[in-house]
């Protein structure tokens, strides 16, 4: 049966970086032994590319294991095989989240807006970050999400540990959006 | 020894104890520092979520290009996010022609262009290798008399290359502890990853890691936890209370930049010099009395 809409693993090599190694892997298991936060999920990067070189990419895509990487490079500097473990797996959420299959929410939308502070300033502003973040999925959970927090911003402001005027956009900042447009779609 | 430091966006903010103990530690031990002028953000470990690794690798060219036209000196990183960022994309460009001539290409819109020829460094690699353990002993005034330091190394400062250290059992935080007159404590979880960037949205599952880090380190022994970065150090004391309540803990270990236990030992001030004010959980009551009894 045709699945509708399927993804090839030729899209995949063609939209990660580095994706092409995973035909090096021989299914070890180092970099799901060494995964800090392995028991949370649903398929380890061994099993992610064991999914994707049995065709299982939709799988791939809807796991949340993708978007569970801490970036700590366990994975890479154990692998035997010298795969970029950590890249793939980025790319794989990458390229999921572009496609519109979210499996983790809350950590897409932070990474969506940490990048989007990068986009729009240059540098990134933690207060406004995490304003964006609790208010991007409306106003009441904002709120919500600000009082549960606000004992953590109050200490940080106390301790002189929070900027506390905007954080004003770097002076090339039009080039360097020019130059993201350019790497983006390039 | 002049240098570019890079202290990135947390370091103006959360992480604001970390520069402001830096800089007189590093100036006291003979490091000059210059600003890259108009940097920006290393697109740290969460950006992958908005931008393709390309986009994530100019914005790291753009720092090193800018670097290379005003005057080439190596980079010090006291992120270890800046530092992993700025280093791999450092590291892919100087070594593949094509991807350098790629990115140049798109660098030429802002008139920029990077041959390749910078160094990028964490700041533990500096402080070892070029100010020395020996340089730092002479410098030490009032050392910190067998304060037991669990230092924690996280994942980040030393991978994914390990160019100054090794990427499973590093050595260097341990030796400058040392040369401070602390005492390290060896703990196995030094190394284990603390949920970095995704903390903050990953809480429920982070925090686990968090825990078994401060149980660790406490049970063998730390008073106190010392790091380099400022994910970390953000992770490590700002959720304390958080995970007391969720795990039943007691948790209340201080957690310092291992330059702010610097600046002690090198007679600077504890607020001025030091920054300890700025900790959430005070580290005066576990560092005064080994430095007031002492010699």
């Amino acid at each position: 049966m045709l699945k509708y809409n399927a993804i090839s693993i030729d899209e995949i090599f063609k939209n990660v970086d580095y994706a092409e190694e995973i035909q090096k892997c021989m299914q070890c298991g180092m970099c799901a032994g060494s995964c800090p936060l392995r028991h949370h999920m649903d398929f380890p990067p061994r099993k992610i590319f064991a999914l994707l070189r049995a065709g299982e990419i939709e799988k791939v895509l809807n796991s949340k294991s993708i978007l569970l990487c801490t970036s700590c490079y366990s994975c890479m500097v154990r692998c035997p095989r010298g795969i970029h473990v950590m890249d793939i797996m980025h790319g794989l959420a990458h390229y999921a989240i572009r496609l519109g299959r979210i499996s983790r929410k809350k950590t897409a939308t932070f990474g969506q807006e940490f990048w989007r502070q990068v986009y729009e300033r240059g540098r990134v502003d933690e207060k406004d970050l995490s304003r964006r973040y609790f208010f991007s999925n409306g106003f009441i959970e904002g709120i919500k999400n600000a009082v549960s927090m606000a004992d953590m911003g109050l200490v940080m402001l106390f301790h002189g540990r929070m900027k506390l005027l905007p954080e004003k956009k770097i002076k090339g900042i039009k080039e360097l959006r020019l130059m993201l447009d350019k790497a983006q779609q390039m | 020894m002049r240098y570019f430091l890079y202290w990135g966006c947390s370091l103006e903010a959360s992480g604001a104890n970390y520069l402001y103990s830096l800089r007189p530690v590093c100036e006291a031990l003979g490091m000059e520092f210059e600003e890259i002028e108009d940097w920006n953000c290393c697109g740290a470990s969460v950006s992958y979520a908005g931008a393709r690794d390309l986009a994530i690798k100019v914005l790291n060219a753009r720092n090193l290009a800018l670097a290379e036209k005003k005057g080439g000196y190596d980079i010090v990183a006291p992120c270890s996010s800046c530092y992993i960022q700025m280093n791999k994309v450092n590291h892919e460009l100087q070594e593949d022609e094509a991807l350098r001539e790629k990115v140049n290409q798109i660098l030429s819109e802002a008139g920029l262009n990077y041959k390749g020829s910078i160094r990028v460094r964490h700041i533990l690699d500096v402080l070892y290798n070029d100010v020395g353990i020996d340089a730092l002993k002479d410098r030490v005034i009032k050392p910190l008399n067998g304060l037991k330091v669990g230092g924690y190394v996280g994942c980040q400062s030393v991978r994914p290359y390990g160019e100054y250290d090794s990427v499973e059992r590093p050595k260097v935080h341990d030796e400058i502890l040392k040369a401070i007159g602390a005492e390290p404590v060896k703990f196995p979880k030094k190394m284990q990853c603390c949920g970095s960037g995704i903390f903050l949205p990953e809480m429920e599952l982070c925090m686990g890691l968090v825990k078994d880090i401060l149980e660790d380190a406490t049970s063998h022994g730390a008073e106190i936890i010392s790091t380099v970065c400022p994910m970390c150090a953000m992770n490590l004391e700002m959720y304390q209370g958080r995970i007391n309540k969720r795990y039943g803990t007691e948790f209340k270990v201080p957690i310092v930049y291992l330059t702010q236990l610097m600046a002690v030992a090198l007679g600077m001030d504890l607020k001025k010099g030091a920054a300890l004010h700025m900790n959430f959980i005070p580290p005066e009551y576990v560092i005064k009395p080994v430095i007031e009894g002492g010699i």
